[in-house]
């Protein structure tokens, strides 16, 4: 098991955000993560990327505990993670962003040694300009390489977010509603990188609130209503699952 | 690069041109100045943090120095490194205190502001050691080893030279630094810390490394600066001095390089240049400034062009 979350907790104050969530995620699965607004599924991701400290339960990468990681540990262990609003580096340009997200790989390629790249001129970063352009292109962001982000359009922006974490050559990607606030043209595009990746062998958590656009992309879900873990499996059997049509689409039955 | 080469081939011959000792000593002063603001523009344009700390760490290691040099008679180089030692012993605590409560913007500054403030309290009280407010006058000079031998730096033409080559040596390493992977860093510290956090990047050590070695090359230019001017005061570290030093990179502009040595020119030389009462100038020191922070917000390096960036 590539990530293993059991009986995760997270309350603020009195509030339960996350209760006794279990789940786990083998590598080249695609999980999608369902549940209405204020469910828990954000703080969730959170939890895995190191950005909440939980109040019970564990998460295990590879098997080992990560609870207690600071996120730039988790990132390096091999998880990224994209936002429901855009996070970005303002003033910066598309390729800046990029290079900036080499750092892991930097860090993976040369260890300690990268100090002493500091003694030449060179900019040691030139040696993963041919990844990062693989990537831009994979993302369609090839023709705004030099554009300030500043002057993208929201979808863009979004997709700037999943290039930087691929950029970092993750293992298992964490994806925060990728998809709201995008147009129809912009959510097939972003379907077919994901799909693209899928078949890559990328591992994924998907939160989303598109049904239909989550259940095409990750065979395998779970549902959260109010902090709790209500249905997990096959997609299609979690969609139908009573509770989960009960909690989240609104469907009541007699 | 080209521009910098040149301007450093010009500065260099300048004593062939004048020998007028106070246009020198107006140079002086601004070289070490301008080494002062870069380095303090290397923490504060960097990763944004307002270390109100910087004019501590100048004082600090001049202290160090002046007294292991004029108590223990101890010599410069080695009194240079205890110095600029301290200097990172300190920064690294303060840098531990702040980044560890995780301390940004107003309340780093304010925190910053009082510790630095500690520090000179507690240098003026130790009237023994110290000399207290007085501050401790000194004739001895640095001995630097060159071609034609040892010489004493003491004539205004030595130290023109020395006081250059200290500017361009830590102007060229920050600028190293900039253009790396590690000023990428700090720049995305700077500009989003949290995403910086999920890309790998240890926010806590590189905010650590940038606040020390900023404030090391503050305690390297202090040392000279103390030995320049034969003299050492607890004013060294006062927090006025650390403003000046802030008025100098938002004067000149702040995230390059050349805009702190432009504002530390300007602010070093303005006093000298404009031959009015003391009051006055103050008054137009504060004019200058305001103007330039409210018209040209980025400093008058943008007036001249776009520098270029690593990130």
């Amino acid at each position: 098991m590539l990530l293993e979350v059991r009986g995760i907790t997270k309350k603020f104050g009195g509030l339960t955000a996350v209760s006794k969530v279990s789940f786990g995620v083998e590598a080249g699965e695609i999980v999608g993560i369902f549940g209405p607004n204020g469910s828990g599924k954000t703080t969730l991701l959170n939890l895995i990327m190191g950005m909440a400290e939980p109040t019970g339960g564990d998460i295990l990468w590879k098997g080992v505990s990560i609870v207690g990681h600071r996120p730039f540990e988790i990132a390096q262990h091999g998880i990224a993670k994209t936002f429901q609003n855009p996070q970005l580096f303002p003033e910066l340009s598309v390729l800046d962003h990029m290079k900036i997200a080499t750092h892991l790989r930097l860090k993976r390629k040369l260890g300690a040694k990268r100090i002493l790249t500091l003694s030449g001129m060179r900019d040691v970063v030139g040696e993963f300009l041919a990844a990062i352009a693989d990537v831009l292109r994979l993302c369609r962001l090839d023709q705004y390489t030099d554009r300030p982000v500043s002057s993208l359009s929201y979808g863009a922006e979004k997709m700037v977010g999943v290039a930087m974490a691929l950029t970092c050559d993750p293992e298992l990607l964490l994806l925060d509603e990728p998809t709201s606030g995008l147009s129809q043209e912009e959510t097939v595009n972003l379907e077919d990188v994901l799909r693209g990746l899928g078949t890559h062998g990328v591992t994924m958590c998907v939160i989303d609130h598109r049904v239909r656009f989550l259940s095409r992309l990750a065979p395998k879900a779970i549902a959260l209503h109010h902090g709790s873990l209500i249905a997990s499996g096959e997609t299609g059997a979690v969609l139908r699952d009573e509770g989960v049509r009960s909690a989240y689409l609104g469907i009541h039955h007699a | 690069m080209k521009t910098a080469i040149f301007a450093v081939a010009l500065a260099a011959a300048a004593p062939a041109v004048t020998h007028s000792d106070s246009i020198l000593t107006i140079c002086i002063y601004a070289f070490l100045m301008g080494a002062l603001a870069v380095s303090f523009n290397f923490i504060f344009g960097l990763t944004g943090q307002l270390s109100l700390f910087h004019a501590a760490a100048f004082g600090l290691s001049a202290y160090v120095s002046v007294l292991l040099v004029t108590r223990l008679h101890w010599g410069f180089w080695i009194s240079l490194i205890l110095a600029v030692l301290a200097a990172v012993i300190v920064a690294a605590a303060v840098a531990t205190l702040c980044f560890r409560f995780k301390l940004r913007e107003f309340y780093f500054a304010i925190v910053t502001m009082a510790l630095s403030e500690i520090l000179r309290l507690w240098i003026q009280n130790w009237y023994e050691l110290t000399n207290g407010t007085l501050g401790i006058s000194f004739v001895q000079k640095p001995e630097i080893w060159t071609p034609y031998g040892y010489i004493t730096v003491s004539s205004s033409t030595s130290w023109y030279f020395v006081s250059l080559t200290i500017l361009v040596a830590v102007s060229a390493l920050c600028w190293r630094l900039q253009q790396s992977w590690v000023g990428r860093a700090f720049s995305a510290i700077r500009l989003n810390e949290q995403l910086a956090e999920t890309m790998g990047i240890d926010v806590f050590a590189y905010k650590f490394l940038n606040f020390v070695l900023g404030s090391a090359l503050a305690g390297l230019v202090g040392v000279f600066y103390a030995f320049y001017t034969g003299f050492v005061e607890p004013d060294y570290l006062s927090v006025t001095q650390s403003l000046d030093i802030v008025a100098m990179v938002l004067l000149g502009g702040v995230n390059s390089v050349a805009g702190p040595i432009l504002g530390a020119f300007i602010l070093t030389a303005l006093p000298h240049v404009i031959d009015m009462g003391a009051e006055v100038r103050v008054i137009l020191y504060g004019v200058v400034l305001i103007v330039v922070i409210l018209a040209l917000p980025k400093g008058l390096r943008s007036l001249v062009g776009r520098e270029r960036h690593a990130t």
